[in-house]
């Protein structure tokens, strides 16, 4: 085994610890932070695959952007902090089944499949040339996305709104 | 490989830049405009979709491919992005009346439906699987907010919730099948997978998954029996023109994608996917109409009735080849008229406090307005295929292709769901005819842009039933060149 491949397990196995976490935790508050280490261990996964810049995104967005998100909408929420919240329902005997199931097909069909037929050409993951590739090759889906997210900064400021009183 | 963007191609995607600056500026006018008036930003989008079609008219019979080979220009993108804008158009008419008849009048809503028409469009000329996702998600994106419009009324926050939790889900098993397409072929352009994939690469069990999933995921969108649970909830709860948008234009929009994704980047595993499809059309058109029978509100029977008619759709798509499909494009249109006619039925009938949305709401309505009355009945015939309508060619080519192709017995079960359909249907225009008007009954008013919804619906569906040869002919030369 090489040293990457050292760290590669130990990366993997921390961020699955902290995935568990988020799901099991009793108080909604840890399961937020437990997040934020699932999202640096995906990150770290970003790096040991020679994409930097999608590990720096990663942790600006996710870890930064999308984790503080949350907390603020958990505090902002009553009641949902507090202790006693169930987060588990009958079902989940059910759905752990399910789970496992459809974890084992997923690993049984990449452990044969890939192993088949190889890995994609290793390509540039150069910033420079990220940014330039989104100005010329991914143009269409780099503007697209715009209006997607202005139709999403829209949408969500006409649900957020406070509905004035009928006049 | 890099290759700098120029003219020609932002000229290919010139009716999605129209559309897209349209809305914007109904976006910004909605700021001028007094409540009250809003109606004006309603007539201003269905200009603004004209002059879209108008555009989009240039590209007729063109093939073009642009954007590094990621974008189509082709009969069969402009086919659908033809009848993505005309639905659009007529969802904006309806919505005018009915928005001031909630007190919600706002461009934001014309607004969210043009941007989710632009994903449609997006997905009607995507060939690349980047671009497809992204026009899937505008659209989506639009319509949850859509389903929440009506933030007063609980139904539509359910609905709202509903459908963004099983949309987020669905999407994210529609980007685990292309992350594993991706990951086995390097490619995200579908005639580059296509072309990857060989004939002992075939049988990899992870192409399966990924076809698997991406089935699934598509499943959703289309709502196909068994991923139809939310479908229901969300047609009943939210706005009534949006439950029209949903079923007639979000709905086709995913089965465009099905087809281009599975007729394009894996014919290679047809054998497969024809039967997944077959199991998925024989589920879907038998529970979809037989729940519809127990149903009491009118939405949530034209909820189910229009997964039964996504269940007819994908008989063309398993039977395959020319006729399947040029069948399968021909029922699109035929089902969004009806479907649309149907939904503007329900909003003619909503008048003071009357939602229009129990069955009981039909009855006497043969009294109230015979001409209201025998649109329905019109609609109700196309939907259950009755000969003159619409609906019986569509069904008669669909049903034909089936058989052409040997598939006897799920013909066969598409007819006995058509017999059932009847049933249901018929109920309503019992209650039309043959029961009396409740004395609580306020006369009708239909607005003027609802007419005209109900005049093009209607006529749409007795011009394809009577003469259906220049519809057929033109669904056959949309898929030239498609595989």
């Amino acid at each position: 085994m090489t040293v990457i491949q050292v760290v590669f397990f130990l990366v993997a196995a921390f961020t699955t610890a902290a995935a568990f976490l988020v799901v099991l935790a009793k108080n909604i508050v840890h399961c937020a932070i437990a997040l934020v280490f699932t999202f640096f261990g995906v990150a770290a996964l970003y790096v040991l695959l020679d994409a930097e810049f999608l590990a720096a995104v990663q942790v600006l967005l996710y870890v930064g952007g999308i984790t503080i998100l949350l907390l603020f909408a958990i505090m902002l929420t009553s009641r949902i902090s507090a202790r006693g919240v169930r987060v588990m329902n009958e079902q989940v005997g059910m759905s752990a089944v399910v789970v496992f199931a459809i974890f084992a097909l997923l690993a049984i069909a990449s452990l044969k499949g890939f192993a088949l037929v190889g890995s994609p050409p290793p390509a540039s993951y150069a910033t420079a040339s990220l940014g330039r590739l989104l100005l010329t090759t991914y143009v269409l889906p780099f503007e697209a996305v715009s209006i997607l997210l202005l139709a999403a900064m829209v949408g969500a400021i006409i649900l957020a709104r406070r509905e004035r009183e009928k006049d | 490989m890099t290759q700098a963007f120029n003219m020609a191609d932002l000229s290919t995607a010139l009716p999605e830049v129209v559309l897209s600056l349209v809305a914007m500026v109904i976006l910004m006018l909605d700021f001028i405009v007094p409540k009250g008036r809003r109606d004006w930003l309603g007539y201003l989008s269905v200009l603004g979709v004209l002059l879209t079609l108008m555009v989009l008219c240039r590209q007729w019979g063109a093939t073009q491919s642009a954007f590094s080979g990621q974008y189509l220009i082709d009969p069969f993108a402009l086919f659908f992005k033809i009848l993505f804008l005309a639905s659009g158009g007529l969802i904006i008419l309806m919505s005018i009346g009915y928005l001031r008849g909630e007190g919600a009048d706002s461009g934001e809503f014309y607004a969210l439906i043009l941007f989710a028409t632009l994903g449609m469009m997006l997905m009607a000329s995507a060939v690349d699987l980047l671009i497809l996702y992204i026009g899937l998600e505008t659209m989506s994106i639009c319509i949850y907010v859509l389903a929440g419009f009506l933030k007063r009324e609980r139904r539509s926050n359910e609905a709202a919730l509903k459908y963004l939790l099983m949309g987020g889900f669905s999407s994210a098993i529609i980007l685990y099948g292309i992350v594993m397409l991706y990951g086995l072929t390097g490619a995200t352009g579908l005639k580059e997978i296509a072309s990857t994939l060989t004939a002992d690469t075939l049988s990899n069990p992870a192409l399966i998954l990924a076809m698997v999933m991406l089935a699934a995921g598509f499943g959703f969108k289309i709502a196909a029996v068994p991923f139809h649970m939310y479908i229901p909830d969300v047609y009943e709860g939210a706005p009534t023109p949006i439950t029209a948008l949903l079923a007639a234009a979000s709905e086709i929009a995913g089965l465009v994608i099905l087809l281009r994704v599975f007729l394009v980047a894996i014919p290679g595993l047809q054998d497969r996917w024809a039967l997944l499809f077959y199991v998925l059309s024989l589920l879907t058109m038998t529970v979809g109409n037989v729940v519809a029978i127990a149903q009491s509100n009118i939405k949530r029977m034209l909820a189910y009735s229009s997964i039964a008619h996504i269940g007819y759709l994908l008989i063309g798509v398993v039977a395959g080849r020319e006729l399947g499909i040029s069948a399968t494009l021909l029922y699109t249109v035929v089902y969004a008229l009806m479907t649309l006619g149907a939904f503007a039925m329900v909003i003619l009938l909503c008048v003071g406090e009357v939602k229009g949305e129990r069955i009981d709401d039909f009855a006497g309505l043969a009294q109230r307005s015979p001409m209201a009355a025998a649109a329905m009945l019109i609609l109700l015939l196309s939907l259950a295929g009755v000969p003159p309508t619409a609906g019986f060619v569509g069904k008669l080519y669909l049903f034909g292709a089936a058989i052409e192709r040997g598939y006897i017995l799920l013909a066969l079960i598409a007819v006995v769901n058509s017999a059932i359909s009847l049933f249901y249907y018929m109920k309503v225009a019992v209650a039309m005819y043959m029961r009396d008007l409740p004395p609580a009954g306020l006369a009708l008013s239909p607005s003027r842009p609802l007419r005209v919804v109900l005049f093009v619906t209607v006529v749409g569906t007795l011009a394809i039933g009577i003469y259906p040869g220049p519809f057929l002919d033109l669904a056959k030369s949309s898929i030239a060149g498609l595989w």
